[in-house]
């Protein structure tokens, strides 16, 4: 848009005008450049106050319109006028709520967050979607055990077409072999049927549901909306497109047993997994024509470090000791554990457990000999017991993520990030040329003078196998794994949703859980597959910015094509073209802002979010007299997680550090170095970066760009030193959207260090 | 008359584990014990005890009958009920225990051991049974001579002190036991009891 006719829309409500002189910011603020209108009301959130802004925008009078309210958290919904860019400027839980009221530093906030907003507004136009076709509305389900064939007779029910993929001959899995499960309802006591018959009966019958039993998916490409699948069966390739793909494949028993020697298994008589147990229980607990009565359960205690167990050992010992208990009451069952988790409603099974008689001891066992005899330190008589005479001791053994496929050979050693084509520790060359001192290699180059992808962790390399979907991504075959081999999902908020846009996972593959789980899991991950599909047909991202129609723009002109975008993007939604330009898969794309962060040359860019934008927002801070002794720090906040918790801070009336000024930020990914200089050049006395925790257990929205950012200014020190400054004027936060107590606490922490440093000296200049 | 007691023969050998189970006040309520130790935590005297509460009960378990019954625990259980009142599962712990100490007392554990607080309890009972009312002077004396004679004398002896401080102090009195009336009711009553008790 050439003329910006910029509105600026002055809320007195919900104590605004209370602590701020409303004359005063209007003058100060409406002469500034762009401005055509600027209004008051006591309430714009009302249909009356609406009525206003939306006579301008109607009337042509505005284009841009600035709410000056409260945060851009609220009210969205009644702040979006159609023709017009709506910005916001955060007065109430920024200024009035968290500053005392009518003091000029308060005064001086608000002026800042309203120019700030005016220079959003300059700089922002609204989004349209990237021209997307969506090909194919079909599901793929890959692994045909009880989280597979759920997740196909779930989509079916939504009416996709599905098509599922087993690798064996059979369908079921591991469910085929089980005697009993875990209740799933209130309350939660008696153990239920196996019904995988009827489930896999069900199956076979629905219309919808393709079932290719000795099937391999040997590669996928394409984005969400059209992954192009070639499905190796029965001798011959075939290749078909799919919307999305959930990812199903299950577990398999580790692949070293050996630490499980100590309990005797494989070397002692009578003692069996907890796999083989269920055959003895579904024969009525005989075993070669022997009754059997009294049992041993081991449940590995984490200290031992055996391979691959978790709480699901803990659930099955409880459900198989009781099913003892139910078919023979005279038995006498001992579950040994450290700790006994019973997690979620697995409580009511321990109690009906001990109700039937089940002796649980806490007792680490040390040896097993012939007999089976088991000689264990009990902790709780505090003295060693021998259990002697068992009929059966069963071990419960761990559960390994089938994330990769222990049949196919694993990826050559180096290139087992990669697809075929693209090799990223290929020396990076700008224009042809390697790269010297230039800058992209500078800030982008490791030792090798190569980059690695942001999935490729040396600590965590995916397990023995060849790649489940042989992704032909740039960014490798694999679904990124966190560690151990489980597939990466954002814990809390996204369990579903691998790093590959479309590709959703369910049941073992991601955690280790029991049937009752996986089912559970597998309705989850369909209709995160569905949502996508629906969402990719209107261009719009699907998580966490769902419905966001922006995408980034990549101005090939001046791109050094040093991949910085493709290796970093979290997603793997950047491709290179023949050239070696990046090739934004748009649908694959979550509009984080990593890929602009990480561009060197600051090419790449969104509607209404880019490098430039941010710069001016930067340079629209007043910076008062260095003789006045007022500091301003400048606070990228990632939209997420901090700045919820600073209006959270205001919201419980938390004074927040008057020198402070917030630009929220998508993601820290997205933050560009830059930034940070350009704030320190400007006059800012310090900045501080405050984002979502990163790590193994790591809460950033976008997995990895907190990492990334946490990386970034590690390496910022080098230009502070260029531009003469501390580096101690630079500070990088990890916070949680519930520290709204602590925020308020670093911002003054950080306040008194920069007061103690002393005033920026470039400012004033 | 009830079963009689399981030998049991290993370790958590279930089968005394299940007797009690039967046969004990409460005991029926044994299995839900999570060994979590808020009734031993509980317990003001359990310094005073060998194993505790949480333990005995990990023991009658294990099926070691010999150590449960012969246990200070089960004698020096002073009815306080916090174990009970606290456990997080409902369990009558102190009736288990006094369920216990009522079979090691029946089985001779505890005259065996010579366990005191089986005497005191032995001499309180023939005191209230007899008089309907509990006589310092004689409980005291029947209690010191449940060890013997010259045992008896001694304790008597040791005590002489006290028991002149008290009289002087108006604390105990001289002369023939206070009874209650109507005494052949309470003959009655206990020997009721005494039936119901041999029923089982």
């Amino acid at each position: 848009m050439a003329d910006n006719k910029i509105g600026i829309y002055l809320c007195e409500g919900c104590g605004i005008a209370d602590a701020i002189n409303m004359d005063e910011l209007e003058q100060t603020v409406a002469n500034e450049f762009g401005v055509v209108t600027c209004k008051r009301h006591a309430a714009f959130c009302s249909d009356e106050g609406r009525a206003v802004i939306e006579k301008d925008v109607k009337d042509g009078e505005a284009n841009k319109v600035v709410v000056a309210a409260c945060s851009h958290r609220v009210m969205t919904d009644r702040f979006n006028f159609e023709g017009a860019v709506t910005v916001r400027a955060n007065l109430r839980e920024q200024v009035a709520w968290t500053q005392p009221a009518g003091e000029e530093d308060t005064q001086m906030f608000a002026a800042d967050n309203v120019r700030m907003g005016i220079a959003q507004a300059r700089n922002s136009e609204n989004p349209e979607g990237h021209e997307n076709v969506v090909k194919s509305e079909k599901l793929l389900v890959v692994g045909g055990g009880i989280a597979g064939l759920t997740a196909a007779l779930d989509a079916a029910k939504t009416g996709r077409e599905v098509t599922l993929v087993e690798k064996t001959d059979q369908l079921g899995g591991w469910t085929r072999k089980w005697s009993k499960l875990i209740p799933s309802r209130p309350p939660y006591r008696g153990l239920v049927d196996n019904n995988i018959e009827d489930i896999i009966k069900a199956v076979e019958e629905n219309d919808r549901i393709t079932v290719l039993t000795n099937a391999l998916v040997t590669k996928t490409s394409g984005e969400p909306g059209e992954f192009n699948v070639t499905i190796s069966h029965g001798g011959s390739d075939t290749e078909e497109v799919f919307g999305a793909i959930v990812v199903a494949t299950g577990w398999r028993m580790p692949d070293d047993m050996t630490p499980y020697e100590k309990y005797g298994l494989g070397k002692v008589d009578g003692v069996m997994t907890g796999v083989d147990f269920e055959e003895v229980l579904k024969n009525g607990l005989e075993k070669d024509g022997k009754k059997l009565e009294t049992i041993a359960i081991i449940i590995p205690c984490e200290s031992e470090q055996m391979p691959y167990t978790s709480g699901v050992a803990d659930r099955i010992a409880i459900k198989q000791a009781i099913q003892v208990m139910d078919t023979n009451p005279s038995a006498m069952v001992y579950v040994l554990h450290d700790n006994l988790r019973a997690h979620g409603q697995a409580e009511e099974l321990y109690r009906e457990a001990q109700d039937k008689g089940v002796v649980f001891m806490k007792a680490m066992v040390k040896s097993a000999e012939a007999g089976p005899t088991l000689t264990t330190d009990d902790l709780l008589l505090g003295q060693e017991v021998k259990l002697s005479g068992m009929d059966a001791v069963v071990v419960m053994t761990g559960m390994m993520p089938n994330s990769t496929n222990p049949d196919l050979p694993q990826a050559e050693k180096g290139n087992e990030f990669l697809c075929d084509d693209v090799n990223p520790r290929v020396p990076i060359t700008v224009n042809g040329e390697e790269a010297g001192d230039g800058d992209a290699a500078k800030a982008a180059g490791d030792e090798e003078g190569g980059v690695a992808p942001a999935d490729c962790d040396p600590e965590n390399p995916p397990l023995p196998g060849g790649p489940l979907l042989n992704l032909q991504y740039r960014q490798g075959p694999h679904i990124p794994i966190l560690y151990n081999g489980f597939i990466d999902s954002h814990y809390i908020c996204f369990p579903y949703e691998t790093r590959r846009t479309g590709i959703y996972v369910c049941g073992a593959v991601r955690k280790p859980m029991t049937t009752t789980e996986a089912k559970e899991d597998a309705a989850g991950a369909v209709l995160k597959g569905v949502q996508a599909i629906n969402l990719v047909k209107e261009s719009r991202a699907t998580h966490p910015r769902t419905g966001d129609l922006s995408y980034p723009n990549f101005g090939l002109d001046i791109c050094t094509k040093c991949r910085r975008c493709t290796v970093e993007c979290p997603f793997g939604a950047i491709d290179e073209n023949e050239e070696g330009y990046p090739q934004l898969n748009p649908s694959r794309c979550r509009r984080c802002g990593t890929c602009m962060g990480a561009c060197p040359v600051r090419t790449i860019s969104f509607k209404n979010y880019s490098p430039n934008m941010v710069t001016e927002m930067i340079e629209a801070v007043e910076q008062p007299d260095p003789f006045d002794e007022k500091p301003r720090i400048m606070v990228f906040a990632c939209e997420n997680d901090a700045y919820p918790a600073l209006d959270m801070a205001g919201i419980n009336r938390r004074e927040i550090n008057k020198y402070m000024r917030f630009i929220p930020v998508r993601c820290l990914g997205s933050v560009t170095l830059v930034w940070v200089s350009n704030a320190l050049e400007k006059g800012f006395d310090g900045v501080m970066l405050m984002g979502c925790k990163s790590g193994d257990d790591y809460q950033c929205h976008f997995v990895k760009g907190s990492a990334i950012a946490k990386e970034r200014i590690g390496k910022v020190e080098e230009t502070l030193k260029n531009l003469m400054l501390e580096p101690e004027r630079v500070s990088f936060e990890e916070v949680s959207i519930a520290d709204s107590k602590r925020v308020v606490e670093l911002l003054d922490k950080f306040g008194e260090e920069i007061e103690g440093i002393g005033l920026n000296p470039f400012k004033g200049f | 008359m009830t079963a009689a007691i399981p030998q049991p023969s290993r370790t958590y050998d279930l089968s005394f584990a299940r007797w009690v189970r039967e046969n004990v006040k409460g005991g029926d309520k044994m299995n839900l014990c999570m060994q979590c130790g808020v009734c031993a935590g509980s317990c003001p005297i359990g310094d005073e005890m060998d194993n505790g509460p949480r333990k005995t009960f990990m023991m009658v378990r294990a099926g070691m009958k010999e150590e449960v019954l012969s246990s200070s625990t089960l004698w020096n259980c002073t009815s306080c009920y916090r174990c009970y009142v606290r456990c997080p599962r409902g369990i009558p712990v102190t009736s288990i225990i006094q369920g216990l100490a009522a079979v090691a007392a029946k089985e001779g554990y505890a005259p065996k051991q010579k366990v005191e607080n089986y005497y005191f309890s032995k001499a309180f009972w023939w005191s209230a049974e007899k008089f309907g009312k509990t006589d310092e002077r004689l409980v005291t004396m029947k209690y010191f001579f449940s060890f013997g004679l010259s045992e008896g004398i001694k304790r008597a002896l040791d005590n002489l002190k006290i028991a002149l401080g008290m009289v002087k102090a108006g604390r105990m009195h001289i002369g023939l036991p206070h009874t209650i009336k109507n005494k052949s009711q309470l003959k009655a009553i206990v020997a009721k009891a005494k039936e119901l008790e041999q029923k089982g």
